[in-house]
């Protein structure tokens, strides 16, 4: 389907199920950018490494790390030691966009102008280009 | 005790399950942890050293039926004999079989898929507590990966869109026929959390576990939290967890 979806003009963001499992099936190159979302928890690191792998290896498209909930030079460190070369989009972890969330709301209604959606607005604009 | 942990991705299943795990083997039960999903994450919380290792290939073997490709368990093998053999053993004594890890592109991973499920089926019995941690999301929790269970533990977060998934699995719950599912409230950072979690699922909520920083930094390191914060607010609501699972199993 999303091969399919291609139009000049249009842009298409897909949000993919957790895992590695739809990133693993993609065949041919059905989208332009692969961004991997990842925490700087162990676990979340960790799963992030092996989908920039599967991406790579696959040749599935641009490849963006992107880390959200990061909280100190810690976190920055921990992200950027696993993903070397990659220079990784950081969100800050914040109270606004947490509350957003726990409201339904949408992060960039409720607090357009944070660092997180400040960082994910600038990844916006870089795709475009 | 038989429970599985189901709940959107990211709520904190394996986090909270690899804690029950080793808090259930504190109070002296056999205990078997199991980890159905394709990516890391159950060992981390059991105090385990990451690993892609689950079932081994010889352990499994190939058949035909009806012209169509099976797996099983080799000839001679049960599901107790296999756990015996091949889980590893995390703190507290709990044994610890996994789903083989997820790697590469177009990862095959049928024999390894088939054969867990095999094993799924033939579980070790009487004597032995198990504890599952399932795949996110709401595919096929009940009729596949959590078949052994008899409680089916929903994690949830006071989310719109970890409440609509609970939602979702306690419909789906009726649909599988499911023995009994009851609800976890997860991070929770207000006193009407865990109502609202009631109220939107319609599922009972039998234990709530705060919004717990010290397990956030356990998890940043790929810690447990019970060796990181032993006496902690996560640590205090499972155990909280584990002895009302306990009792409403003496009871019935």
């Amino acid at each position: 389907m999303l091969g399919k979806l291609e139009r000049p003009g249009r842009t298409v963001i897909a949000d993919f199920e957790a895992g590695l499992g739809t990133v693993m099936r993609l065949e041919g190159r059905p989208v332009d950018v692969v961004v991997v979302v990842v925490e700087p928890t162990s676990k979340s690191l960790e799963v992030g490494r092996r989908a920039a792998e599967a991406v790579q290896a696959g040749k599935l498209g641009r490849l963006v790390i992107t880390a959200n909930r990061v909280r100190d030079d810690e976190d920055v460190a921990r992200i950027r030691a696993a993903f070397p070369g990659l220079d990784p989009v950081l969100v800050p972890d914040e109270p606004a966009i947490v509350s957003a969330e726990r409201k339904g709301e949408a992060p960039l209604d409720a607090a357009p102008d944070s660092p997180g959606m400040k960082a994910l607005v600038a990844l916006a604009e870089s795709l475009l280009v | 005790m038989r429970v599985a942990f189901v709940g959107k991705g990211g709520v904190g299943k394996s986090s909270l399950s690899g804690s029950f795990a080793r808090v259930l083997a504190e109070a002296g039960e056999r205990v078997l942890a199991i980890d159905s999903d394709p990516m890391p994450g159950m060992a981390f919380s059991l105090g385990l050293e990451q690993s892609d290792a689950g079932l081994p290939d010889d352990a499994v073997e190939e058949y035909e039926e009806d012209g169509r490709q099976r797996y099983r368990l080799r000839e001679g093998l049960t599901g107790t004999d296999a756990v015996e053999q091949y889980a590893q053993r995390a703190p507290g004594g709990v044994h610890f079989m996994q789903l083989g890890k997820a790697r590469g592109p177009q990862w095959n991973n049928r024999r390894q898929h088939f054969g867990f499920q095999r094993l799924l089926d033939d579980l070790p019995g009487d004597g032995w507590s198990i504890v599952g941690d399932l795949p996110g999301g709401t595919r096929q929790p009940f009729l596949t990966w959590g078949r052994y269970a008899r409680t089916f533990l929903v994690v949830i977060e006071p989310t719109p869109a970890s409440l609509l998934t609970g939602r979702r699995l306690a419909r789906l719950a009726e649909t599988a026929r499911a023995p009994r599912v009851v609800a976890i409230a997860n991070k929770v950072r207000e006193p009407g959390d865990a109502e609202r979690v009631s109220s939107r699922t319609g599922l009972d909520v039998i234990g709530s576990v705060p919004f717990d920083p010290a397990l956030a930094d356990a998890d940043r390191l790929g810690k447990a939290v019970l060796d990181t914060d032993p006496d902690g607010p996560t640590a205090t609501a499972v155990r909280s967890l584990v002895q009302t699972l306990q009792k409403s199993e003496e009871q019935s």
